[in-house]
Formats: structure tokens, C-alpha cells, sequence
């Protein structure tokens, strides 16, 4: 087991993710507790003192960003869960959303009742269609129970839910593009200041937050931040969503109490790397781990794992990140120049090409590669993809650009050896590899 | 005013200016090619990169003044962010100089021999993109060129308002299109985006290969299409690069017209029928002098028209609202007292025109009306029946108004049919041709200059008057 759990708590059924298993389950006691006994301003203190930090990938403190919003200063604030789960190896949120939409729906009912927001959405990825007809069912029933709407419960306080589809752009995860697609414009990206939480959607304070940090609220009001800070470590409070993916036995969803050993998770929890081989490097957090903490390597290497612990400030201590939970394993035997052909021609692809670093230097990034693995590579081709992405981070309008770099400076800077070795022979020092096959290949 | 500190000088500066405004304000250059002072903040060419002391570099066009800030504007690490920028801006660029109407006057030329200077850092080929898109009949789009600053979409969609343009799919392969309602081929506005276009992106079909920049020239000017006298540049020839051989007309002709900024009358904007002027001052001109269609010289037409005027009982004048404050005034001072002078509208609505709109059109298509009214009251332009004389200064005027039996003397300088009917024939110059001012309907006062000699068949209005009343010729 992987230490206390606050999300996966209950046993999943076929019917487990319906409003009547969650009300079973304690459902929608917090939120009336909340519109009984509490104001506002006690709702966002609770939430600043239980520590929890934002689980979309920047780890920035979630009580900090809300205290930006004053529910007292009579404009509309809006309120966002970002549901746009577009990170490569991130799946986590759709676990939320498939098997228990109603936590998120109860959690944006307490977020919006200490941000005063009349008007919420869930902002779904496009491409998700188990989670959104769940999301929609479970959205019906709250409806009609009389968790949404005018006057909840008696209490005055009035909040509507609309779940947006997005339509199928990674850069629609980014905060600041998500309003943009919501409003009905092209989904790219604003330059900051001004912060969203000062001016967002429709230009009035917005708080955007990852469905899993939302999803812990309800939990959080309702036992207290106290016993929040007892789960966890001291400056990682609570658990992470893990999804585990790539070469592994068994591949999932994971609850991981934060401060649990990354060792232990993946050698015994997830069954260790596939067909029994040897760990050569994992991606901790989404391809683009880094998403805004900024340097360093974000691929970590196998022996650097063995010895750390599932929590943010070790993971940022060795430079990297935990991001947004997506794990991807990769064994011994795996070509990582094919890997970052891949991780570039995503970028290039996804790249929304409103700022010229970016636009162009993806696609410059994407054919080079392409040549290297086509056995055309020139020597110098190293330094120009250290120089694109250089100059990615720090000079483009949103994190996503930072972000594309960080795989090729983290894969050059561990495994240069397997780029110039193609580059020089013309031929993958693993075959090309991305597959992991049972033993027979390493013949 | 908060105090910031550019390169270590302190200057005073806005509280809710950026950066950016603070140094260009001061004579600091910084680069940039998607800001524009008239537009929103895009922040998507990245090439106005400043540093602030202790906090790295980010752009300057969305960089909020704070009190007693330190930024950098020439660092190193600032030099070397602009050359990647350079970099990035040029890998795909096609770098076409040599055919490219732009080139001369391209910030992207420009920034690449001040802040870049290498070649390109890639050998691998460009990415192919649609040339000679016709964005509307009037303006071509090269995606090649293009840099996506984005500039002429928020245009359309914050100044014009068409909302006509709007930029397609991701990435490196993003393309800027017109809308599919066709509100951008209907935006009287449309040619703007040519002259925001930092480099040779969107050009102009009338100005599509006519000249290299070089070779011209600019004189200010006004814009006669409407009341609001919008202040222009009419570009020509250089002297020094006149042809000598092959088509002469070239020397004299119009290449192409562009707005004169300026914070009176019309910012950096004008719309589209201020750029083809030339339909209106090419038309065909009248060469000469005429006495009901026989050719005679200036002098005789002169002599002749002084006689009708003096025999005259009840001679009626017909101003122009196209003349200069100059010629209306000499109009009043020589001839006021000799006639009852009513103003006329030169030019009305043509088919299909925009009338009227709130950034710059206004319905009345003349330039000079309201000091037309001014020096000869509002009384409409109606010919008395009893009139026995009537002088016609300039176009506009419905000849089968004019009572029979009166006597007719013309002022005109395009050739019209009317011209040989006419008892007197006198061709005057045009604008292009003078000098002289136009009050617009805001009251402000506008010059412009000639660009262009005087043929010798032709007179000028100003001097003319004081003939016709009868001074020394």
C-alpha cells in the first residue's frame, strides 16, 4: 500500500462514481457544514493553513493564489477546474472524473463559496469520453438534488457548474489559453501581469485549479487542515495522484502519500520495470515536469531514484519536479534519441504558435531531430538543439515553451553518448527501440 | 511619477506606462515588431527583450513601471537574446530581399544588420508556406514573409472592427486569413495592415512591384476624399531618379500614398480611398484653354471671361468646395463683390461608398466645405433663373441647371464634356500640382505641398481670380 489515502478512499463499483454511493460515502456533508457554519474568509484560511499545493504541475501553494481574490469587492469572480488533462503520461485527473466526479463537484462548491464565484466551470479535455459523460451524469444529479443552482440547501448562496469541452489543443491546459477557449477566442496564451486572479475570464478575478487540487478540498474542510498536515510531509502536505505508465508492470493510478519512497512505489507497488529489466531513467512528472519551477534536469536516472522520497522539495532538490504526476518509466534498452523524436514532434505539434521562440523553435528542434534518427545528423546538431532550447526557457509567453527544452536538455546532458553515437555510425546504439519486448533482444 | 532607471539614468516616467514606452519616450531604442502604440499588447515577437536588474530578462511591451526599477537595455545577456530571437524570426523566413517591395524600409532588415549580423544557424530547409495570397483584390499575403506578429489581425479587430483576419492553425505552419464572411475584402481600412506589416508580408496590389523605396520620395499632403482631411504622404519619384527613357508619365505619377502620423486629425490610420487617390488626380487633365471648344491661350481665355464678367447684369458663382483656404480667400478678396457666389459640393457619394463611420469617414466628400461656407455662407448651391452669367469652379455642377441663355464660364481640370460647351474654358491646377491648406471639419488647419510642376497650358486658381476681377494680367 502506498500510505493513507484521501481520494482513492472507497472501494471502486460499478455504480461507486453515482450520487447516491457518494452520499453514502458522506457526500455533500461539507459543503452544507461549509453554507452552515462558515464564512468566506474561514473557508480560504483553512485552505492557506492545510499547505496544499496546486497538483497541476507548479506546485504554487493553492491558499496563496486564492487570497489574490477579495470575495468581498462585488465583481464577479469566476472559478475554473482545469480538467484539460493534456500532459503526456498524465492521466490522473480522469480517474477523479470517472470514478468520483461528485468529490470534484462538492470541492468547486466550497471553492467557489470562499472565492464568492456565482459561475464555475469544468474546462474537460475534448478527447476524454467516459470521463465527460460521467462528469455530466454526475452534474445532472447535483442538479436536481439541489447542490447547484439557486439557494443551495436554503442558504442564500447560489453557484452554477457548466462543463466546457475543449477541443483537443495541449496548450488549453495552460491557464491563461483555457480562458481564452472558454471565451470563444483561439487558444493562446496571455502575457502576465496582469495575474489571472486579478484579471482572468471575461477580465474579471479567476482562480484556475487542477481538478485533483480541487478534489482534496472537500476532504480538507471537512476534517480539518490539522489533520491535512498530519498526511504527508511537513512541506508536502497530503497525497499525489500518481499515473504510472510506460515500461512497468503494472501501470495505473496510484494514491501515494507524499514523503513515501519513490523506490518502494515503483519496485513493489507498481511491480518493478517490465520483463524484469533495469530502471534507465524516469520521466517524474509529464514530459514537461518543469512546467514553471524553471532549471535543471527534469529526466531522472535510475540511480538517482533508489534513494529519494515521493514529495516535491526532494524532487526539486535534485532538480526536477514531480509536475503533474504523469510517470513514465523507460528500461534498459530503450533508444532516448527515438524518445525525444517523439517528445519533440508533440511539442512541434502542440506548439500554438503565437510566440516566435516556440513556433519556430520546435519545428527547427523537430527536424533536426528527424535527421539525427534518420541517420543524417551533423555534429553540430547537438549544440543547436542545446541552443533552441536555451533560448525557449525564459523568453516565451507561457510555461509550455519553457517546458519543451527541458526533455532535450535533460536527454543530451544523460545520455549524449547514444545522440553522437548516431550522429557518428548512423544507426541507434539500442536499434531504435521504443518498445520494451520480453529478454530474446538483448541477445 | 515614479522614477525608473534605464542603462543607470533615472528617468520620470507614467504609472501606467510599460517600459518600453519609457525608453522610446527618453530616445532609447529598443526593438520591436508586434507592438504598435495604437494596438493592444501581444507580446509574441519577444524581440523588445530588456533586463531588469536582479530579475533577469522578459519583454519590455508588457513590463509595468515600477518605482525606482533598474532595467538594461543593451546587456549582454539582452544582445544575446535578441540575436536568438533573430535567429528564430529568420529560420524560416525566406529572406527574399532582393524581390520584395518591403525591402528599404523592413524593421526585420534592419534589426538583422543592428542586433543579429550572422547567418543562419540552420542548414536544414524552410518551411514552404502559400506566397501571393490574395487577401482581398488589394492585398496580396506572402506566408513565407510572414512573421506572425499578429499586428494586422488586431487591427481588424481593434481598430477597423471588421474583424476580418484571424490567424489558422498551430505552430510553425500557422497561416493569417481573411474571415470566410469576406468582411476584411469589405473593411474600408483594409490597406493599413499593409503599412503596419513590419516586413514584406502583406503588400499592396496598386504598389505590387511598381518601385524599389529608394527611388522615392514623400510630400506631405491632404487627403481631398472626404471632410476629415486626413493628412498624407504622397510618395513619387526622387528627382535625382527620374526615367529618362521608356515610360516618362512615371516621373509625374503617383506610386502610392501613405498616412502622415499625426495626433490631429487621423493617428497613423486612412482608409482606402485616401491610398487611391491617384484615380482621382490621374484622370485624363485638360490641356488648354478653350473659347466654346476652340483652343486659345490662357491669356485670351482670360481677356474674354473678364469681358463677360464686366457685361454681366446678374452673375452667379458656383465655388469650389475642393479649393484651398488660399484660392477661396482669393476668390472672395478679387471677385466676392462682382458675384453672388454660392458653394457646391464638387464631389457626392460615389456608388457603394461608405458614408460615413466612427473612426475617420464622413459623408461629406469634399475637403475644403466648411471654409467654403465660412467665406461664402450655407445657401445651397441652387442657380438663380434670372442668372445671365455663371461661373463654374470646379466639378459637381449639373450643366442643364444652368438658365438658358446665360453665359458660361468654366474653371476645371480633368477633361469633361462639358469643357467645350462652355463660353470660357479655363483649366486650373490640381492639388498635386500647388500648395495651399484645407480646414477640416474639426476646424484644423492642413497643409500640402506640391509634388508635381505645372503644365504650361495650365493656371493657377489663386492668380487667376485677380485677373479675372480685372488687375494686370
Amino acid at each position: 500500500m502506498t500510505g493513507r489515502k484521501i481520494l482513492m478512499n472507497f472501494e471502486v463499483t460499478p455504480d461507486s462514481h453515482t450520487l447516491g454511493a457518494y452520499l453514502g460515502r458522506g457526500g455533500y456533508q461539507t459543503i452544507a457544514k461549509v453554507l452552515r457554519e462558515m464564512k468566506p474568509e474561514d473557508v480560504t484560511k483553512e485552505i492557506v493553513a492545510s499547505g496544499i499545493q496546486g497538483r497541476g504541475g507548479a506546485a504554487f501553494p493553492a491558499g496563496r493564489k486564492w487570497q489574490v481574490v477579495d470575495p468581498h469587492d462585488g465583481q464577479p469572480h469566476f472559478l475554473i477546474a482545469n480538467a484539460d488533462e493534456g500532459e503526456p503520461g498524465t492521466f490522473k485527473d480522469r480517474w477523479v472524473l470517472e470514478h468520483s466526479p461528485h468529490t470534484l463537484l462538492e470541492s468547486m462548491l466550497v471553492a467557489a463559496y470562499a472565492l464568492a464565484a456565482r459561475h464555475t466551470f469544468v474546462y474537460i479535455r475534448g478527447e476524454f469520453d467516459q470521463p465527460y459523460t460521467r462528469l455530466a451524469a454526475a452534474v445532472e444529479e447535483a442538479y436536481a438534488a439541489g447542490y447547484f443552482g439557486e439557494n443551495i440547501l436554503g442558504s442564500g448562496f447560489s453557484c452554477d457548474v457548466y462543463v466546457f469541452r475543449g477541443a483537443g489543443a495541449y496548450v488549453c491546459g495552460e491557464a491563461s489559453s483555457l480562458l481564452a477557449s472558454i471565451e470563444g477566442s483561439r487558444g493562446y496564451p496571455r502575457n502576465r501581469p496582469p495575474r489571472l486572479t486579478v484579471k482572468g475570464l471575461f477580465q474579471r478575478p479567476t482562480v484556475v485549479n487542477n481538478v485533483e487540487t480541487l478534489s482534496n478540498l472537500a476532504w480538507i474542510i471537512a476534517h480539518g487542515a490539522e489533520e491535512y498536515r498530519k498526511v504527508g510531509t511537513p512541506k508536502s502536505p497530503g497525497t499525489r495522484l500518481i499515473s504510472i505508465s510506460g515500461h512497468i508492470q503494472r501501470p495505473g493510478v496510484y494514491e501515494v502519500e507524499m514523503g513515501y519512497s519513490w523506490a518502494k512505489f515503483l519496485h513493489e507497488d507498481c511491480g518493478g520495470v517490465l520483463h524484469g529489466r533495469k530502471l534507465k531513467a524516469l520521466i517524474p512528472g509529464g514530459i514537461s515536469s518543469q512546467v514553471l519551477t524553471g532549471h535543471g534536469a527534469k529526466v531522472l536516472t535510475a540511480d538517482s531514484v533508489d534513494s529519494l522520497l515521493l514529495d516535491h522539495q526532494a524532487l526539486w532538490d535534485v532538480g526536477s519536479s514531480l509536475g503533474s504526476g504523469g510517470m513514465i518509466a523507460i528500461a534498459e534498452g530503450t533508444c532516448m534519441v527515438r524518445l525525444l523524436q517523439v517528445m519533440l514532434r508533440f511539442y512541434h505539434h502542440e506548439s500554438c504558435g503565437q510566440c516566435t521562440p516556440c513556433r519556430e523553435g520546435m519545428g527547427w528542434a523537430h527536424r533536426i531531430i528527424d535527421r539525427i534518427v534518420s541517420g543524417e545528423g551533423r555534429p553540430e546538431d547537438i549544440d543547436r538543439l542545446l541552443h533552441i532550447s536555451k533560448f525557449n526557457d525564459g523568453t516565451t509567453i507561457c510555461g509550455l515553451g519553457d517546458a519543451a527544452g527541458y526533455a532535450t536538455i535533460a536527454f543530451i546532458e544523460h545520455f549524449r553518448d547514444e545522440f553522437e553515437y548516431l550522429i557518428e555510425h548512423k544507426r541507434s546504439k539500442n536499434d531504435g527501440r521504443l518498445e520494451c519486448l520480453p529478454e530474446v533482444a538483448n541477445a | 511619477m515614479p522614477e525608473i532607471f534605464i542603462n543607470g539614468q533615472p528617468y520620470e516616467a507614467d504609472p501606467d506606462q510599460t517600459v518600453l514606452q519609457v525608453a522610446l519616450a527618453n530616445g532609447i531604442y529598443v526593438p520591436y515588431f508586434c507592438w504598435h502604440p495604437q494596438l493592444s499588447v501581444a507580446g509574441n515577437c519577444r524581440i523588445c527583450m530588456i533586463e531588469e536588474e536582479g530579475r533577469g530578462v522578459d519583454i519590455g511591451c508588457n513590463m509595468p513601471v515600477k518605482a525606482g526599477m533598474r532595467v538594461l537595455t543593451e546587456s549582454e545577456e539582452v544582445r544575446s537574446h535578441r540575436k536568438a530571437i533573430l535567429q528564430f524570426i529568420t529560420l524560416n523566413h525566406p529572406v527574399d530581399c532582393g524581390i520584395c517591395d518591403k525591402a528599404g524600409e523592413c524593421v526585420l532588415q534592419d534589426y538583422h544588420y543592428e542586433y543579429n549580423g550572422s547567418p543562419s544557424m540552420s542548414g536544414d530547409p524552410k518551411v514552404r508556406s502559400t506566397k501571393f495570397y490574395d487577401l482581398s483584390d488589394r492585398i496580396v499575403l506572402d506566408n513565407e514573409r510572414c512573421i506572425l506578429c499578429s499586428r494586422c489581425v488586431r487591427f481588424t479587430h481593434e481598430i477597423s472592427k471588421s474583424h476580418g483576419l484571424g490567424i489558422e492553425q498551430r505552430a510553425d505552419v500557422s497561416l493569417v486569413r481573411p474571415s470566410t464572411d469576406g468582411s476584411f475584402r469589405d473593411d474600408p481600412y483594409s490597406d493599413n495592415v499593409v503599412d503596419i506589416c513590419p516586413v514584406g508580408a502583406l503588400l499592396s496590389r496598386s504598389f505590387f512591384y511598381k518601385a524599389r523605396v529608394w527611388y522615392l520620395t514623400k510630400t506631405p499632403s491632404v487627403c481631398p476624399g472626404c471632410e476629415r482631411g486626413c493628412r498624407i504622404d504622397i510618395w513619387h519619384r526622387k528627382p535625382e531618379w527620374q526615367v529618362q527613357s521608356l515610360d516618362t508619365g512615371e516621373n509625374t505619377a503617383i506610386a502610392r500614398i501613405t498616412p502622415h502620423e499625426n495626433s490631429e486629425v487621423n493617428g497613423p490610420w486612412i482608409c482606402n480611398k485616401g491610398r487611391d487617390l491617384a484615380r482621382i488626380f490621374e484622370r485624363r487633365r485638360a490641356d488648354g484653354a478653350m473659347l466654346k471648344g476652340k483652343p486659345a491661350s490662357v491669356a485670351e481665355a482670360a481677356t474674354e471671361a473678364r469681358r463677360l464678367i464686366k457685361a454681366a447684369a446678374r452673375p452667379v458663382a458656383l465655388v469650389s468646395s475642393w479649393g484651398s483656404n488660399e484660392e477661396l480667400e482669393a476668390f472672395r478678396a478679387s471677385l466676392g463683390s462682382m458675384f453672388t457666389a454660392l458653394v457646391k459640393p464638387d464631389h457626392l457619394p460615389a456608388a457603394g461608398e461608405v458614408l460615413e463611420d466612427d473612426l475617420l469617414i464622413r459623408p461629406d466628400k469634399n475637403p475644403n466645405t466648411g471654409k467654403a461656407r465660412e467665406l461664402f455662407g450655407t445657401a445651397p448651391a441652387v442657380i438663380p433663373a434670372d442668372a445671365d452669367l455663371v461661373l463654374v469652379w470646379g466639378e459637381g455642377c449639373d450643366f442643364s441647371k444652368i438658365p438658358a441663355g446665360a453665359r458660361i464660364i468654366l474653371l476645371g481640370s480633368w477633361l469633361a464634356p462639358e469643357n467645350g460647351h462652355a463660353d470660357v474654358f479655363i483649366p486650373v491646377s490640381i492639388q498635386t500640382e500647388r500648395s495651399g491648406h484645407y480646414t477640416n471639419c474639426q476646424g484644423v488647419v492642413s497643409g500640402f505641398e506640391a509634388c508635381f510642376p505645372r503644365a504650361p497650358g495650365v493656371a493657377d486658381a489663386e492668380a487667376l481670380f485677380a485677373q479675372l476681377a480685372g488687375a494686370a494680367p
